[in-house]
């Protein structure tokens, strides 16, 4: 029985190396060490809220405080994405060689009914493999040879026989590097896609359950970055776009360089010092063809942290509607969504995590139920 | 009902012995507890692992207590997170079987359930268990549909043998209520005999018990009128009867112008010596002058003076010959001490010696000339001699200073000893009850580590230990500290019932052998419960019993 690789090779026609396999995070980070965009365009000299007074960052605790006292917390749904890379083996197609990239991908999302009642509303899991386009020979533009490739390994004992199925072999792009760009960070990218495919899923899954609304919202862990125009049909769109009106993104650490006001001046002194509870005013930005109210806001006291931006998280949220895409969000909302997660700064995970003052509890607990979720690295590369 | 999984991790992998599982934090458990697991087998049908619950944890993600104190905002005791910290518990639990036999460690991830009444019992070794005779019943569960009461059962061939024999009890005074529960195991054993119930026609019991406290066991034919209704169901479910004991006889130490040494009121007494059934027991010189040595006991005689003494007045050398009773006896004791009557292998110095600790004794009045039966007065010897089965004796030694409540315990094992090993011609074998049962509380006293080596009677229930399980002589002891008895004598005890104790005491190296928060129950069980340690139980088992079928004297 040949392992997968050597199958991949036959089938593909191309030539494997055995090269060394190993989960490629560990030896390099191809993202970016921040959680927020580049290239973001801020709408200048337009307030990304309704109240244009707010000009300088303002006081939550008191607001937090009542809302701590009345028990009705607003963050009910929590969703976190993750994934896991590997580099499989090398692959030689008409004397050029690719990487084999393969990855594991988690999404969860959990609900929190009380809070000492935490479970699992959502978890999806799968297993993605990453081959260079020209592994296709024929690459007719309707061919299912990479469905049907993935159908073919499912088949084979290996897999059979511990019950792993593979969920997508994706083709990326061959086409000649550039400076600086390596054929791996290509393959990261499609299993990367995947882990936001899933979560825009959830999100469209959930809305459409009518499980959010006013009065119950979904957080989600880092930038709502994934939010590009996925379909092209309108109708699509709009659906799409409006299940994000209950949908909250946080980042916990951010380009202090892309912290601006809506003149273009820098705002990143003032985030440092910010006092505790304090908010900044919301600010607008357009990302592809979508446009986002974005702020930041102080959890923990600059006195107990240990850098000038830990203690202070990052805040998007979609602009949905065309008043909102012209007014701003509603300043009141804001508020609501600020006081909120406040509330939500305990527990912490201090001793588990550098960034403890960053991390909203919630979210770490739907990041840990995701991470236990994945096979073991030494199992998911001998099942190749 | 399903209560949580099977966790094997590296660091607590599970194994032959035991095994570590989850639950939910509210998930109520006792150590104790019987769990089951679906496990392999042979065969299509999974097999079940029971399990029983050692310890419990409760742990959260909080890795320091530093992070707790910084999650309430630094030290804020008021504050209500949105989300409480995760927590779970994980209970240790320890293999007591498989249905299949099958002891491969239990696997990562199976589910974890409560059992029902039968595989509870399966569980413990106890659905099966042969000669089976109640010691008391057990709760387990602490949710109303989930809650189990569950008859305990022991084989009595391993309680009162051949199979294995005597029971000891420990706890410490008051709360452990010892003596209540050799009491209990009495009576099932009176109803079990009375009725031969599973037993072979020839075997029988008799009981002699010692009443060391107050007048605790000085009616224990008459009825205990606090007993509820909740205490006879328990006895109707155990199989027993809630009628106090039959066929009793008590015995009384003589004392002065016949009213008995005893903590006993006249009225009772009287009513009791009118019924035929109660005794005032007398010493008379010819026949006891050999049980003299049993006041020495715990007299260091590291040269064999006494010894020699002993030997030379039991011999009737000298002045002692054709002695007939003890105030002529005391006169040729202070003639030799004062050198009047000579001796000269003995010296007056160890007569003076032997003088001062028999007179002690001596001059109590149950040590007399002679005993009238027409009122009720009886030779100790003669009614032990002529005990009947399933006949209770209680001696009363309570009143009695220390060294005469040795003497006639010594006393009295050295007689049943005697009859068992045939030495008395007037019974025929098939008379004598097969198994007599000894109950003695505060066994320190007789057979302590302290209690010289020389003791004749430590010598006697170091025998009966030894040997007393194929000659029909069981011993039923009691103490506040088992730590403090003879390693002989608790070593050859079969059955151990711990009640509650101390923290001093579990730390000793008796209870080495027991999981350390089972050692921790020790310390916190109520009155009326017991962990029991018998070879038929796979585990240590915490069972209850119900409160006395007698009656109970409040001021004692």
């Amino acid at each position: 029985m040949s392992n997968l690789l050597s199958f991949i090779a036959q089938e593909t026609g191309g030539k494997t190396y055995s090269s060394t396999k190993f989960r490629f995070e560990r030896v390099e980070m191809p993202k970016l060490p921040y959680e927020d965009k580049p290239n973001i365009v801020f709408k200048r000299g337009r307030n990304g809220e309704t109240d244009k007074n707010i000009v300088q960052p303002i006081s939550i605790a008191q607001r937090a405080k009542d809302i701590g006292k009345s028990k009705k917390q607003l963050f009910k749904y929590f969703l976190d994405g993750s994934r896991k890379t590997y580099k499989l083996d090398d692959i030689a197609f008409d004397q050029r060689i690719y990487p084999i990239m393969a990855g594991q991908v988690g999404v969860g999302c959990c609900y929190r009914s009380a809070p000492d009642s935490f479970k699992k509303a959502y978890l999806e899991k799968q297993i993605v493999l990453a081959l260079p386009m020209c592994a296709d020979k024929d690459l007719h533009p309707r061919s299912t040879y990479f469905t049907d490739l993935k159908n073919t390994l499912n088949a084979r004992p290996n897999l059979q026989k511990r019950n792993i199925q593979i969920t997508h072999v994706i083709p990326y792009s061959d086409r000649q590097l550039e400076k600086g760009q390596r054929y791996e960070d290509r393959g990261v990218a499609k299993v990367q896609q995947k882990m936001t495919d899933l979560e825009r899923k959830i999100v469209v899954d959930l809305a459409h359950g009518r499980k959010l609304n006013r009065t119950t919202y979904l957080l989600k862990d880092g930038s709502l970055e994934y939010f590009e125009r996925a379909t092209q049909n309108i109708h699509e769109w709009r659906t799409m776009k409006d299940s994000y009106r209950s949908v909250v993104g946080v980042s916990k650490s951010f380009d202090p360089e892309l912290c601006k006001n809506n003149r273009g001046g820098n705002i990143a002194v003032d985030i440092a010092d910010m006092p505790v509870f304090y908010r900044t005013p919301a600010y607008k930005y357009a990302f592809q063809e979508v446009l986002f109210c974005v702020w930041y806001l102080r959890l923990q006291s600059r006195a107990h942290t240990a850098g000038p931006f830990s203690g202070v998280i990052k805040v998007e949220k979609i602009l949905v509607t065309e008043e909102e895409q012209d007014l701003g969000l509603e300043s009141s909302e804001i508020d609501e969504i600020s006081a909120n997660l406040i509330n939500e700064r305990n527990p912490t995970a201090y001793g588990k995590d550098n960034r403890w003052a960053n991390h909203l509890y919630p979210i770490y607990l739907t990041e840990k139920f995701i991470k236990s979720q994945y096979i073991s690295d030494a199992h998911f590369i001998h099942l190749f | 009902m399903i209560i949580g999984k099977v966790a094997a991790t590296q660091k607590a992998p599970t194994t032959i012995d035991e095994f570590y599982f989850w639950t939910h934090k509210d998930v109520i458990l006792s150590p104790f507890d019987v769990i089951k697991v679906a496990h392999i087998s042979k065969g299509p049908k999974p097999s079940t692992t029971f399990g029983v619950v050692e310890s419990i944890s409760h742990i959260t993600d909080a890795d320091s207590y530093l992070n707790s104190y910084i999650s309430n905002d630094f030290g804020d005791a008021d504050l209500q997170p949105n989300t409480q910290r995760i927590a779970l518990n994980y209970v240790k639990a320890k293999v007591v079987g498989n249905t299949a036999n099958i002891y491969t460690p239990v696997q990562h991830g199976s589910q974890v359930s409560l059992a029902n009444k039968q595989e509870v019992a399966q569980a413990l070794g106890l659905h099966n268990v042969k000669n089976p005779l109640a010691c008391g019943y057990l709760e387990m569960y602490a949710g109303e549909e989930e809650k189990i009461q569950l008859k305990v059962n022991i084989n009595s061939k391993f309680l009162i043998g051949p199979e294995g024999a005597h029971l000891n009890i420990s706890g410490i005074s008051g709360l452990a209520a010892k003596t209540s529960y050799a009491m209990f195991l009495f009576k099932a054993l009176q109803q079990k005999f009375l009725n031969n119930i599973g037993e072979r026609k020839e075997e029988s019991v008799a009981f002699v018990l010692f009443n060391v406290k107050g007048r605790d066991l000085l009616a224990i034919d008459e009825p205990n009128v606090d007993l509820t209704e909740k205490d006879e169901a328990i006895y109707e479910m155990l199989g027993l009867d809630p009628e106090p004991f039959e066929n009793v006889k008590y015995f009384y130490p003589y004392g002065h112008h016949g009213t008995p040494t005893s903590y006993a009121s006249k009225i009772d007494l009287d009513a009791q010596i009118d019924q035929n059934k109660g005794f005032k027991y007398k010493y008379v010189y010819e026949y006891d002058k050999e049980s003299l040595e049993l006041f020495f006991a715990n007299i260091d005689d590291s040269t064999g003076t006494m010894d020699s003494i002993l030997n030379y007045i039991i011999t009737e050398q000298g002045g002692f010959r054709g002695l007939r009773n003890w105030k002529e006896f005391s006169k040729e004791l202070v003639d030799l001490s004062n050198g009047t009557s000579m001796n000269n292998e003995i010296k007056v110095v160890s007569w003076r010696k032997f003088k001062r600790v028999a007179n002690k004794a001596i001059n109590h009045p149950m040590f007399a000339a002679r005993a009238d039966k027409t009122k009720n007065e009886v030779r100790l010897e003669e009614a032990i001699t002529h005990i009947q089965k399933n006949e209770v004796l209680v001696v009363d030694i309570a009143k009695l200073s220390e060294d005469m409540q040795s003497f006639v315990f010594g006393n009295v094992i050295r007689n049943i000893y005697d009859l068992k090993l045939g030495d008395s011609p007037e019974r025929d074998a098939d008379e004598i009850p097969s198994k007599i049962i000894i109950f003695v509380d505060e066994l320190n006293k007789y057979a302590s580590n302290d209690v010289p080596k020389a003791s004749p009677i430590l010598k006697q229930i170091i025998d009966i230990t030894e040997r007393g399980r194929s000659l029909g002589i069981i011993l039923f002891s009691a103490e506040q500290f088992k730590s403090d008895i003879h390693n002989r004598v608790k070593g050859n005890c079969s059955t151990h019932a711990y009640g509650r104790t101390n923290a001093i005491e579990v730390s000793k190296s008796d209870y080495r052998f027991v999981p350390q928060v089972y050692k921790n129950m020790m310390s916190r069980l109520k009155q009326g419960e017991y962990i029991i340690e018998n070879p038929i139980f796979r585990s240590l088992l915490n069972i209850k019993f119900p409160k006395p079928v007698y009656k109970q004297y409040k001021n004692g």
